[in-house]
């Protein structure tokens, strides 16, 4: 390699290139994107999210916590169950048919065969699209994680590592109330929790004359000394807000799944 | 001393102010930076120990820490490594020596900025790009600044047929600035709409972290290799080649499998992380070639290091070619703690090893007196590969555990975070290890800056004190 | 020192000139071609809709989900709550004097729908008897603004729920129906609606 300036034109052209591929690629295709038609819904999806959740994304950045969650779930693959929807006019024909077959986790054109052999008996079959993976089956949500649900998001908080479980659809586990007592004393609401306790996002106060309607219930041992109480700061509103409302539970044309079949109770596994 | 021995001396102590600034800035955030992990990976055995606290909560503390050692240690001591190499290769004394000692307090207040902007609160969100806009537009201004003063001194070479350190350094006083740039601008100025945001962040940490560091570890090791062996670069058609085939295949590396983007985008970086099989074959045949044969005592000096570093770069190439080119296998690790720990391995050792190898090797020349505490260097260099390989290794191991039971429903996620308490509580004791490394590394150089300065003020004060007594003399 | 001569790019004497290592060429073609295969297998050919675990546009199309009984109940639910359980209550009891049930109501689970489909589409007010109680209200017609599609899926949500057991509606019976009664004025209580043929 005899000049410098063949140093800078080669690497001028493969610096480039990726930043096409990477950079430039991503901002025309994702960075335009809009919202997206809900499957079998005249809904477009996402909405906005409410003021104080938006609030809220900013005390998640600021707070680091996407050093220890992510916020996308991904998907192994998908498989098609066949439901019966209409017996027909030989219930016991098609009962018959459907006892000798195998009736979930099948392909798309296993499904369609066996479609057309209920329909060929006289029967009514649906065929329900079910996405399976790890973190469905462990109840973190009902589809793999798309361009979509992060449309709103500024800045965008993937996460890179599980220290702690996934958080895209814990607005659909959590209520409000059982987020505030998290951060206030992860320990008391999850046992052994590594998770520190946010305190400063909480004010102790003297109970007044009465006590603050928004005052936390702790359990035994995590609450404040007699006649003291805890109440959440904004930021704490806003942050818990902000979880409750991340949930992507919705049927995309990107992300299908059959909406009427019974999502998992998604209990904190 | 004969003609050539008096060039280098006068070339080493062109060098020598902003060799000093740059590692005494170097020095010191490796120290701050160290310690502040430490104070991270106690929240996993107290978690409570700092609840009270927004400024040291695991969160903000982290990725303060994590910049520290990148932007206050990293680069100053890599850009002061650069300096001195490009001198020496150029045969001409530094130019400009005046703009890397503004540039390195430039620097200091950068990456000052950055961190407590961290710990406040004001962190920017995206990984390795958290400092506040005014630390990183500081930052950026002091590297243009320092890689002015490089290139001129580049420019003054006589031979004008580059050697390799030459392409690797070159190359990477040019990437530094696009990247650095494009991430600040397309996610901090005018941020990109949803998670197009999230893949231009992939792209540059990956482009730090694997890319901007390789390629200036490999420059020095390149340069110290031979030096230290008394013998060229070998194989330099694999070089040359393996050079090409980095940076054509290692700049698509990143974008992790799973993510909720297109899948053209994870697909490219699998091929291309497959496709590194190449320069890394490359890479490790000019290595062996290189050093096969040399019979040099190490005694954990200059040579140990560069070697030590080359091994390990190898091995977490290799190691990224599974994880990340097989997919079945980022789909496992890829969030667990095993890609932290690919990133320590980096970080310190490769990257932090080389460079505090080629700092020990340039500054008995650029001081013109021997190291302070010469017994630290064997003593650092035991430290950094110990500790390194300890935090990588345990952290590699609780990512895999941690992966594979996550693939496992069954298993309820409060065994899967107890499973890697262990791990992460006897990490700490690596991290441990480096802080003492650290600090030694430290002593040398702040020893040395306070030695060259007594000799100064002696010097500055005998002339004086001639000045004096020639007066009375006369009068 | 005279060690940085050794980083000069000449071959030492003795050695071999070297020749351009054509194996790692024909290795890096190779590697090329697998990575090509797979990407050509797994990208989706850069369409922004494909994600893994989908492999192509097409194995994507076909895993829609077509819109079944269950996904027309859920829609129907979700158009139910927001436009008609604010009267009819989400539960289809109505509330006592002012609206009527749903459930239970013959209107509702009556054989066929052309009478009952008419109400939202127009409105009602005036006398009629539903479960066994007599009413005397005026309904507006809730039902005019929605789609086709939506008013069908509420329809057949009510004629499904809480133990009514009526048959499905379809967007195209709604269609039909609305290009025979544009323009007609809402209906007058039990009387208008006797008067549409089932």
């Amino acid at each position: 390699m005899k000049t410098g300036f063949r140093i800078f034109l080669g690497t001028l052209f493969v610096l480039g290139l990726s930043w096409c591929g990477f950079v430039l690629g991503p901002v025309l295709q994702l960075g335009t994107q809009g919202q997206a038609a809900v499957l079998n819904s005249s809904d477009i999806y996402p909405n906005q999210r409410p003021g104080a959740a938006t609030l809220g994304l900013q005390v998640y950045r600021a707070n680091g916590c996407a050093a220890c969650h992510t916020t996308q779930i991904g998907q192994d693959g998908v498989v098609c169950d066949v439901v019966l929807t209409g017996a027909g006019s030989d219930p016991a024909a098609v009962s018959n048919l459907i006892s000798s077959l195998k009736l979930t986790g099948l392909s798309k054109d296993e499904a369609d065969a066996v479609s057309g052999q209920i329909t060929a008996a006289g029967g009514k079959s649906e065929t329900h699209i079910v996405p399976v993976g790890p973190d469905i089956s462990r109840g973190w949500g009902m589809r793999h994680s798309v361009a979509e649900d992060f449309l709103w998001d500024n800045p965008v908080q993937l996460g890179s590592i599980r220290v702690g479980p996934d958080l895209a659809n814990v607005g659909m586990r959590y209520p409000l109330d059982w987020q505030l007592l998290h951060l206030y004393a992860p320990q008391s609401q999850v046992k052994d929790s590594m998770m520190p306790p946010f305190r400063y996002l909480f004010k102790v106060q003297k109970i007044g004359a009465t006590p603050s309607p928004d005052a936390l219930q702790l359990p035994e041992g995590f609450g404040p000394p007699a006649g003291y109480e805890v109440v959440p700061t904004e930021d704490a509103n806003n942050l818990a807000a902000y979880l409750v409302s991340l949930r992507a539970d919705v049927s995309l044309y990107d992300a299908p799944f059959t909406t009427a079949s019974a999502p998992s109770t998604g209990t904190h596994k | 001393m004969n003609e050539i021995e008096k060039k280098y001396s006068a070339i080493d102590a062109s060098c020598r102010l902003p060799l000093l600034v740059l590692f005494g800035v170097a020095s010191l955030w490796l120290v701050i930076g160290l310690a502040l992990e430490i104070i991270a990976s106690l929240a996993f055995h107290k978690p409570d120990l700092f609840a009270g606290c927004p400024f040291l909560t695991y969160g903000r503390v982290l990725p303060a820490a994590n910049n520290a050692i990148l932007y206050g240690f990293a680069m100053p001591a890599a850009l002061g490594v650069v300096l001195w190499i490009f001198a020496r290769l150029s045969e001409s004394e530094l130019l400009l020596p005046l703009v890397p000692i503004v540039a390195a307090n430039i620097w200091f207040l950068a990456v000052l900025i950055g961190v407590v902007g961290i710990l406040i609160g004001d962190s920017t969100g995206f990984t390795w790009l958290e400092f506040p806009r005014s630390g990183s537009i500081l930052l950026f201004a002091a590297f243009l600044l320092i890689a002015i003063s490089a290139m001129a001194t580049f420019g003054a070479r006589r031979e004008r047929v580059l050697k390799p350190p030459h392409w690797f350094l070159l190359a990477a006083l040019f990437w530094f600035p696009w990247i650095y740039s494009s991430a600040n601008l397309f996610l901090i100025a005018w941020p990109v709409r949803g998670v197009a945001q999230a893949v231009i962040g992939w792209w540059y940490s990956n482009n730090l972290i694997y890319v901007w560091l390789a390629l200036v570890g490999l420059g020095v090791a390149f340069y110290l290799l031979p030096k230290i062996a008394g013998r060229p670069l070998q194989s330099q058609y694999f070089a040359l080649f393996g050079f090409w085939t980095f940076v054509l295949f290692a700049p698509w590396c990143g974008i992790p499998q799973g993510a909720p983007v297109p899948s053209w985008l994870p697909t490219a970086s699998t091929v291309a992380a497959f496709l590194m099989a190449v320069p890394l074959i490359a890479i490790a045949i000019v290595f062996v070639n290189t050093i096969r044969g040399v019979n040099i005592e190490c005694k954990g000096g200059p040579y140990c290091y560069a070697k030590f570093a080359m091994a390990i770069f190898i091995l977490n190439e290799a190691v990224m070619l599974i994880a990340t080119g097989c997919p079945h296998c980022n789909a496992v690790v890829g969030m667990t703690w095993f890609m932290p720990a690919q990133v320590y391995l980096q970080i310190f050792g490769f990257f932090a090893i080389v460079i505090c190898g080629a700092a020990y090797e340039s500054l008995p020349g650029v001081m013109g007196f021997e190291l302070p505490f010469r017994s630290f260097v064997r003593f650092q260099h035991w430290c950094f590969i110990v500790g390194s390989v300890l935090v990588a290794l345990l952290l590699a191991i609780c990512g895999i555990e941690q992966g594979l039971k996550m693939q496992n429903p069954e298993i309820h996620w409060h065994d899967i975070t107890a499973g890697t308490l262990n791990y992460l509580k006897f990490s700490t004791l690596g991290l441990c290890l480096l802080l003492l490394g650290s600090l030694m590394f430290a002593a040398n150089i702040f020893a040395a800056t306070s030695t060259w300065l007594t000799r100064q003020a002696k010097a500055v004060a005998a002339s004086l004190t001639e000045s004096f007594e020639a007066e009375e003399v006369k009068s | 020192m005279s060690d940085d001569l050794k980083n000069s790019s000449q071959t030492p004497e003795g050695q071999k000139s070297p020749t351009a290592p054509v194996w790692i060429f024909a290795l890096t073609l190779l590697l090329l071609f697998i990575g090509g295969v797979y990407f050509d297998r797994h990208s989706g050919w850069f369409d922004a809709q494909v994600y893994a675990p989908y492999q192509s546009s097409d194995e994507l199309a076909s895993y829609q989900p077509i819109a079944g009984a269950g996904a027309v109940l859920l829609e129907g639910k979700r158009t139910y709550e927001a436009t008609c359980a604010s009267c009819h209550g989400a539960d289809g009891l109505g509330k006592p004097g002012q609206y009527p049930p749903l459930a239970g109501s013959e209107w509702v689970n009556a054989s066929s729908f052309k009478r009952v489909e008419e109400i939202p589409q127009l409105g009602i007010s005036g006398e009629i008897h539903v479960a066994g109680q007599d009413w005397n209200s005026q309904m507006l017609p809730m039902g005019a603004a929605l789609s086709d599609a939506d008013l069908a899926a509420v329809l057949t949500y009510i004629r499904h729920s809480w133990g009514n057991n009526g048959s499905e509606v379809d967007a195209s019976d709604i269609k039909a129906m609305r290009a025979l009664v544009a323009g007609h004025p809402a209906l007058s209580g039990e009387a208008g609606l006797k008067a549409i043929k089932e």
